[in-house]
């Protein structure tokens, strides 16, 4: 069984999904909310996006990929904001392998030697 | 000329003497063995320079199975957890101190163990991810596999499922650093644990014998008592060796009166597990060095700290004619970290005569880097070094100490200036008012040059980098007594 993905908006749908695929390896992908158009808030969000899902096909056997919309930019720039505070998030976009220090965050995700090497190495 | 068989294996051809076979181009500029604090630090700014660099890195677990990740000794088993474990140990005091001053908690605190490891853990995990990054960004390879010489340019690379690969370079730098050492007694590496071990030991030591006297030793000592566990340290004979004695043994007062307790002029000589568990029940036999008396005691837990050994006895240094002193290991190098083969390097813990200090292997990593590949001509300057040791009490140090001061100028000719003093902080709770204490040593004969600074107190490290600074421009008392202090700090002293 190779990778799947799953899209989820703000904390407590993350929260909910992360812990449905516990015991399998975990990848998350934050970004800005989109608007009507498709279009991320978040300028490096739409610069990343593309190149990460380029790499997805490098994901390993039965890892799960998570696609999470953080919010709007008012709630993001909130310092007290649940994903800032809780999973320790400092940027959008971040791109990390859930339960490990392994993260790459805003122009790290542009590089597709990087997000390779998440996604493959240990 | 000596004409020799052509052998199939190509590799072979250039082990034989005579007349080798030197390939037009290498595979990489650099080759790094090491993957720590000196290592890194040559191979990052050898990228900077365009240059095509590869670092090999590999930890072989230690006989109780513990591995880590990339960025050597000080990131994963040494100054990096070792200050925050020692942080842990400080804030507990504080926690007690904190009443004085008004505080009110009704609960005994209590440690966790766990809770500390866990946190320490996941700080490293995130520094060796920050190093791979780093790596890959500056298109440094990085590959995790054991390196050993086995041509003048190739290096054999083994990884952890034993696949060999051979690697050229026009250079090398050795940076292999250093293992703890063991006793070489029954039971040491069955039951015994290291400083490699104890940083992430699953489950909380218990009641500790640590043997040795080195920092490692009063350091880990130091901090295993701060959290409350009961611990012992057994000395052969001196502490601290190498430091200033006066300042060593007020250091080992200190840990004294604070509840470490202390076996002086005894080596263990038998190790014997009682009962399994983590932690189990060890009983630990030792003899005097002065006589023939035996004593014995049993502890859930015995920490090794006698010394550390380097890693060069088994990267093939003898395939490539690199000299190294047979008893200890240690790579002798000229000022420029040439080791006697031309192209080969070596920085770091390995080095011989040199300080084993992170500091000074990344700064010897990247000034021999900018000599070899930008046209620099700065060497490392290995002389007032500052250092610390984070023992209970801190001590911080830069210069000369009081015996090295006295046998290179000669008693009358230095002047040792010194003042024990009481940290403000210490004196509403209570805390010892005549242990904190600092000395200055000065060369009479040089202005009163100041060429030792030595003091120990809390916060000794950060009180002692500026000292560095203001030696290295050549300190004299006069400058030092118009010098204002700040108020209230133990640094105005």
């Amino acid at each position: 069984m190779g990778w799947e993905e799953m899209q989820v908006r703000g904390y407590p749908e993350f929260v909910r999904a992360a812990q449905s695929y516990h015991g399998r390896p975990i990848f998350a992908l934050f970004c800005g909310d989109k608007d009507a158009d498709g279009r991320s808030w978040c300028p490096d969000c739409v610069t990343a996006e593309p190149v990460v899902r380029k790499e997805l096909h490098n994901l390993p056997d039965e890892s799960v990929f998570i696609y999470c919309l953080v919010g709007d930019r008012a709630y993001w720039k909130d310092p007290n904001n649940e994903f800032r505070r809780n999973l320790k998030l400092t940027g959008v976009p971040t791109l990390l392998k859930y339960g490990t220090p392994q993260k790459l965050v805003e122009e790290e995700c542009f590089k597709a030697e990087l997000v390779r090497m998440l996604f493959t190495e240990d | 000329v000596q004409a020799h068989k052509e052998e199939d294996n190509p590799q072979k051809t250039m082990e034989v003497n005579g007349l080798t076979a030197v390939p037009d181009s290498y595979d990489y500029d650099l080759i790094v063995i090491g993957g720590g604090s000196g290592g890194l630090a040559a191979a990052k700014e050898a990228a900077k320079y365009g240059k095509k660099v590869m670092v090999l890195d590999f930890v072989t677990p230690t006989p109780q199975g513990s591995s880590w990740g990339l960025g050597g000794t000080c990131v994963n088993v040494g100054c990096i957890p070792k200050k925050l474990m020692h942080q842990a140990a400080l804030l507990g005091q504080a926690l007690q101190d904190s009443r004085k001053f008004g505080w009110q908690f009704t609960e005994e605190v209590k440690h966790n163990w766990m809770t500390m490891t866990e946190s320490v853990q996941n700080y490293i995990g995130s520094l060796n991810w920050g190093y791979r990054v780093a790596l890959r960004d500056t298109k440094v390879t990085y590959e995790n596999a054991y390196g050993e010489f086995v041509g003048p340019h190739t290096i054999k690379a083994t990884n952890k499922k034993g696949i060999e690969k051979l690697y050229t370079a026009e250079r090398f730098i050795i940076a292999t650093g250093e293992r703890p050492r063991y006793l070489g007694i029954p039971g040491d590496r069955e039951y015994c644990i290291s400083s490699d071990d104890l940083f992430s030991l699953p489950y909380c030591p218990g009641k500790t014998l640590v043997v040795g006297a080195s920092y490692v030793a009063l350091e880990c000592a130091g901090f295993l008592a701060g959290l409350g566990l009961d611990v012992t340290v057994m000395v052969r004979s001196i502490l601290l060796r190498g430091f200033d004695q006066d300042m060593a043994n007020k250091i080992g007062e200190y840990m004294k009166e604070h509840g470490v307790n202390f076996i002086r002029e005894f080596v263990p000589i038998k190790v014997e597990q009682v009962e399994e568990g983590t932690p189990g029940i060890l009983k630990v036999t030792a003899k005097s060095t002065t006589g023939d008396q035996i004593i014995e005691g049993e502890y859930n837990t015995v920490l090794l700290a006698i010394g550390r050994d380097p890693c060069t006895r088994k990267i093939g240094l003898d395939k490539v004619g690199v000299n190294i002193n047979e008893k200890t290991g240690k790579i002798p190098v000229n000022d420029e970290e040439q080791t006697n083969v031309p192209h080969i390097y070596a920085i770091g813990d390995i080095l011989q005569g040199k300080l084993e200090l992170t500091p000074v292997a990344i700064q010897a990593g990247r000034l021999l880097v900018r000599r070899l590949y930008a046209g620099a001509t700065t060497k490392c300057d290995y002389v007032n070094v500052p250092t610390t040791v984070f023992t209970p009490l801190e001590y911080g140090a830069c210069g000369y100490s009081e015996e090295t001061a006295v046998e290179k100028f000669g008693e009358e000719n230095i002047e040792v200036y010194h003042s024990h003093f009481w940290p403000l902080e210490w004196t509403v709770p209570s805390r010892d008012n005549n242990k904190c204490y600092a000395k200055i040593i000065c060369n009479i004969q040089d202005n009163e040059r100041v060429i030792g600074f030595h003091v120990l107190g809390p916060n000794a490290g950060e009180v002692t980098q500026g000292f560095a600074a203001a030696i290295k421009c050549g300190l004299t008392k006069e400058q030092l007594d118009n010098t204002i202090g700040i108020h209230p700090v133990c640094a105005e002293v």
